[in-house]
């Protein structure tokens, strides 16, 4: 496209336009490869090949006593019929289909609220509903934890001066519930705030004529923001979900509060980082590892899939 | 300017998959073991000229202030430098161990090694027997139960350093305000639980965590039960159906199943608060147990004191142990004389196993120390003015011989939570809570390939 | 690389600041005033209620951290009691002769290090894939973004058995060299690259004879600045915040960051014998060490608002 518009305004350089056009080409490709070349550099030493040596490892098993023989395909046999992983496959699915929902709307509703403008004090919510993605983890678990305590946490002691039973935060039925909480509330206003930037990059023309004709603000917040945004809902879609599979600080921290609600295998990465440490079986959780890799791209993809079609539909 | 030619970033893939296969097959990930013999003995005269010749040591354990004894060491040895490092408590720190044995690099010299954990690094032939570098001579100086789980036959691969036999630490205002007598037996402790709930609807007499595999095993250690067996090659033993593991299991059933007692994991915050508040009236700790109790319960000093555990047979007193440590040095180390006298050394000599026992509160393997006046004559005012340490080195006799760990106890303590911890969390049946234990022990075993009897 | 859901992209093909057309942008400063909106009061208090619940947790730690250690065992945690948050400050920066400034000193200086490299590898190889063309480019594209499905504890133990290979474990290169490759921030900068430079201009400096660097380092750069610092924040949040990883690579006390040496401060209340309580200094020391993040936070706030906004004036 360019290339032509320069030949038209050098008429007479035709030849050296081809010669020009195959040397930028080589230029552009070598240009490009070299500025590829660090990030992929690091990438191949930092991930993939660490992810083939995990693979490697993936094939063999190791005994205590024994040492270490080939095992092929063993390792996922063994994993498919382990029900401590299956069962946290399952979990994990739980835990998207009700959490992630929640989490994305409280933070559309958010970002909503605070594009309409109609906010007082919109500086300070924004940072206070932001400021828990600056808490690291550890921390998180640490006070979230406290605030749960069935003997001396606040809603405990609250519960009991009006007779209550204590709500058993950190019990067997609500851990999972207790989890999606503080996952929640550490990223709620993280998502907010990408869904609050697609937002505001819509161009003002499309809630104009709206407004003339008289629109209020929830019927354009339906109908026209949140259609425009779409891609960044997928987006941050497709995130919570990978996020969500690859679940472990929360678990491991609260473990420490719970060790007997939350297993070794409550979730599946929580599930390797035990099997590599605890029982000292790296090969199994290589492999346990990688089925982990291969349940979240398809997960994702169907969801991807699962939003092209319906966009297709309507 | 122009940009100097590259490879594209094909050819980049292939050399670092190139790369990749070559460190794979270089590392082999196996790990090390000498293949040097242990020599017979090491003459005096090679120790000396070793701890003459500057060295540098690593040395990994969790001990507060334990740089205090290893300045001592140094100052005798001068030449010998000895970097202290904590990588992390109990189980973090076991699992930096692992990782780095089975790297084959980044260990250290000397290792704080709990008793229990020992038989899982013999058990791969990664610490060094020191018998021959001196350890072979202490043995005089320890209980026989303490000193049959860090030797194997003539070979001894850990230096005791200290020990935890278990006791009633007990508030004695708690009791006597539910009129209760101290338990002597089982059998007063059950009915004193009982009593005291029905007195305190909102307190407990005790708690039996079920996150706490080492302070039950202690209490089944004191009821004479010996579940594991392990010949040191590739035998093991799981005997969880014997008549004292099911007379312990019994035991705690019902107080367990009726809400007698309290469940609560140990050692997070919430059951700190619990001792600090009374919430727990009674604790059936180790020795170790008192220093825990004056840092986070300091409001409650001069409330409480210690008496032996509650006995099954009032004719034998008995007890068990919780914990301890030992210094072990790892077989890849580059420095074996220099290593085996560092734990030696520090363990052994008078001066600073005595301060272990005095100023940081650590509960003295040794006959000698527990022995020492300095010691013994130790008054506590968080135990209202009692000599902690005089009925502990006398419950510390008590400690009945011979028991045996597998040889992947960190396996053990980790199933222990997901199955009979669990059923004591869960207030449900402890028997199937074991049998499942028995389940999970017995599989892991054979998938490691240990033969199980 | 954390297992954290990561950030979404406003919209595939558009940044906020550009509009879909790189090469027809309107400026996008001074942004909307509400269209015949008055202030709802109803709305706020709502917002007001729910930010409370974020804060509620932050209003704990603040709180526990003025209590000595048997206070906080035996105080209502939701108020003050005797205060005692200077001798809890002084415990934190003084124990284990000050490890803790150390403990922040790393911090500081791994997130900024990973920060600012997994920024200028991702701003090159963003820009390469939005606007240079080459043989392999989508391929690479896509095994990029594949990259970021990946599981971080498969990689966990391979990559320190080949870091001790080459004896970097224990070293701040094995916590750095890991944090560098950011996929999520190539495919930031891919899209942001795609809107924020608009292809006439390159096709101009190349007409007038600047080679592909000068392009890059002259115009294109100057550009991609706000996307550069976006990726850059990310990146340092994120290494900031680590845990798993420096868990797994370091030995040495004094290589940790803040979350490995709070999360052995508070386990050594938890091992068997020659154990201490130290739960107070856990606490101060959690504060302290979310200050400074939430303080960078509030200037990043202000950062990012120009960068987006100026992101779109062009030519």
């Amino acid at each position: 496209m360019s290339q032509t518009a320069v030949a038209r305004r050098r008429p007479r350089a035709v030849e050296m336009q081809t010669r020009k056009r195959g040397g930028l080409k080589r230029r552009q490709a070598i240009a490009s490869y070299c500025l590829v070349a660090p990030f992929f550099l690091v990438f191949l030493t930092m991930l993939v090949l660490p992810l083939f040596y995990s693979g490697y490892l993936s094939l063999f098993r190791e005994q205590l006593v024994g040492g270490t023989v080939f095992a092929g395909v063993g390792n996922y046999v063994r994993a498919l019929q382990d029900h401590v992983f299956l069962g946290g496959v399952l979990r994990m699915a739980q835990f998207l289909v009700i959490q992630v929902p929640i989490m994305l709307s409280l933070a559309l509703v958010f970002a909503l609220a605070l594009d309409s403008g109609r906010l007082r004090m919109q500086r300070i919510i924004r940072l206070t509903i932001f400021v828990p993605y600056a808490v690291p983890g550890v921390i998180a678990a640490l006070m979230w934890g406290y605030l749960y305590g069935p003997n001396f946490g606040p809603f405990a002691q609250g519960a009991r001066a009006i007779g209550l039973p204590t709500p058993p935060f950190l019990g067997n039925e609500w851990m999972l519930g207790s989890i999606m909480n503080i996952v929640t509330w550490s990223f709620v206003g993280y998502n907010m705030i990408i869904l609050h930037a697609a937002l505001r990059s819509i161009p003002t023309e499309l809630y104009e004529a709206a407004r003339v004709d008289g629109a209020g603000e929830f019927r354009v917040a339906w109908s026209i923001k949140i259609p425009a945004i779409r891609p960044a809902l997928l987006l941050t879609t497709i995130f919570s979900v990978i996020g969500t599979f690859q679940l472990f600080n929360e678990p491991n921290l609260l473990r420490i509060l719970a060790p007997n609600v939350i297993g070794v295998g409550y979730t599946p990465n929580l599930y390797a980082y035990n099997l590599a440490f605890i029982n000292q079986d790296i090969n199994y959780a290589a492999a346990i590892a990688f089925l982990l890799g291969i349940v979240i791209m398809i997960v994702s993809y169907a969801v991807q899939l699962g939003v092209l079609r319906r966009e297709r539909r309507s | 300017m122009h940009l100097f030619k590259k490879r594209p970033a094909v050819g980049l893939a292939a050399t670092a998959m190139a790369a990749a296969l070559a460190l794979v097959a270089c590392s082999g990930g196996a790990s090390t073991n000498a293949t040097t013999a242990a020599p017979s003995k090491i003459t005096q005269a090679a120790i000396d000229a070793a701890m003459k010749t500057k060295t540098n040591l690593t040395f990994w354990t969790w001990v507060p202030d334990i740089k205090n004894e290893v300045a001592l060491f140094q100052a005798k040895y001068p030449a010998i430098h000895v970097d202290v490092v904590n990588v992390g408590q109990g189980a973090a720190h076991y699992q930096k161990l692992r990782t780095a044995i089975k790297a084959g690099t980044g260990g250290p010299d000397v290792v704080q090694v709990e008793f229990q954990y020992l038989p899982s690094f013999t058990q791969g032939g990664d610490l060094l027997n020191m018998a021959p570098y001196g350890a072979a001579g202490i043995s005089s100086d320890y209980a026989s139960w303490i000193w049959s789980q860090v030797s194997s036959g003539s070979a001894v691969y850990g230096i005791p350093q200290d020990v935890g036999p278990m006791g009633n630490l007990y508030r004695k205002d708690l009791m006597s305000a539910a009129r209760i007598k101290l338990p002597t037996t089982w059998d007063e402790f059950s009915q004193a639980a009982r009593t005291y709930r029905a007195a305190n609807p909102h307190k407990y007499l005790t708690n039996m965590p079920g996150n706490d595999a080492g302070q039950f095993m202690g209490l089944m250690w004191q009821a004479g039960a010996r579940p594991f067996g392990y010949d040191g090659k590739k035998t093991v033993t799981i005997n969880l159906n014997t008549p004292e593991v099911a007379k312990v299991i019994d035991f705690w059933n019902p107080l367990v199943r009726d809400n007698i007692i309290g469940v609560d994991p140990d050692f997070t915050d919430p059951w700190y608060q619990g001792l600090a508040s009374g919430l727990y009236a009674s604790w059936q700790g180790a020795a170790w147990g008192p220093v825990f109790l004056q840092g986070t319960a300091a409001k409650t000093s001069g409330l409480w004191s210690v008496a032996p555990l509650p006995q099954w047979d009032t004719q034998k007193p008995a007890s068990g142990n919780w914990g301890g440590s030992t210094d072990a040095v790892l077989k890849s180390t580059k420095n074996p004389i220099a290593a085996s006298q560092l734990a030696l050394w520090i363990n052994t000599q008078h001066e600073p196993a005595l301060m272990f026992a005095t100023k940081q509160f650590l509960f003295p393997a040794s006959n000698t120390i527990l022995k020492d006046p300095a010691f013994v004559d130790q008054k506590s005012a968080f135990y209202g003015g009692q000599q902690v340490n005089k009925d502990f080195a006398a419950i510390s006799a008590t400690v009945t011989p011979n028991f045996v760990w597998l040889p992947f106890m960190d396996y053990a303590y980790s199933s222990f939570n997901e199955t009979l911890g669990k059923a004591f969390a869960d207030r449900t049946d402890l028997a199937t809570g074991l049998k499942a234990w028995r389940a999970a022990l017995t599989t892991y075993a054979t998938q490691q390939g240990f033969t199980v009897k | 690389m954390t297992p954290q859901p990561m950030a979404g992209q406003p919209r595939a093909g558009t940044l906020p600041g550009t509009s879909a057309d790189a090469d027809d942008r309107q400026p996008r400063t001074g942004r909307r005033r509400p269209v015949g909106g008055q202030r709802s009061n109803v709305l706020t208090i709502a917002l007001l209620a729910c930010a409370a619940y974020f804060l509620l947790p932050l209003a704990w730690l603040v709180i526990a951290s003025t209590k000595s250690n048997s206070d906080l065992f035996s105080t209502f945690g939701l108020w003050f009691a005797h205060f005692n948050l200077v001798g809890n400050l002084r415990d934190v920066f003084t124990f284990q002769g000050g490890i803790y400034i150390s403990w922040l000193r790393n911090t500081i200086f791994y997130a900024v290090t990973s920060g600012v490299g997994a920024a200028a590898l991702a701003t090159a190889a963003g820009y390469a894939f939005a606007k240079l063309h080459f043989p392999g480019g989508n391929a690479l594209f896509a095994i990029v973004l594949g990259a970021i499905m990946v599981p971080l504890t498969a990689l966990a133990i391979p990559t320190y058995l080949l870091f001790s290979e080459v004896g970097l474990t224990n070293t701040p290169w094995a916590i750095i060299l890991p944090s560098l490759v950011s996929p999520f921030g190539v495919y930031l900068m891919r899209v942001y690259a795609a809107d924020a430079i608009p292809d006439s201009l390159l096709e101009a400096a190349r007409i007038d004879g600047a080679s592909e660097a000068r392009i890059f380092f002259s115009v294109a750069l100057r550009l991609l600045a706000p996307g550069f610092v976006t990726v850059l924040l990310f990146a340092l949040v994120a290494t900031w915040n680590n845990y798993f990883l420096p868990l797994i690579m370091l030995n040495s006390p004094q290589y940790f960051p803040l979350t490995v040496g709070l999360a052995q401060w508070q386990s050594t209340s938890a091992a068997g014998s020659g154990s201490q309580a130290l739960f107070s200094m856990v606490i101060t020391g959690s504060l302290v060490s979310i200050i400074p993040l939430v303080v960078a936070f509030l200037f990043l706030q202000r950062y990012w608002q120009s960068g987006l906004a100026t992101g779109g004036i062009k030519q």
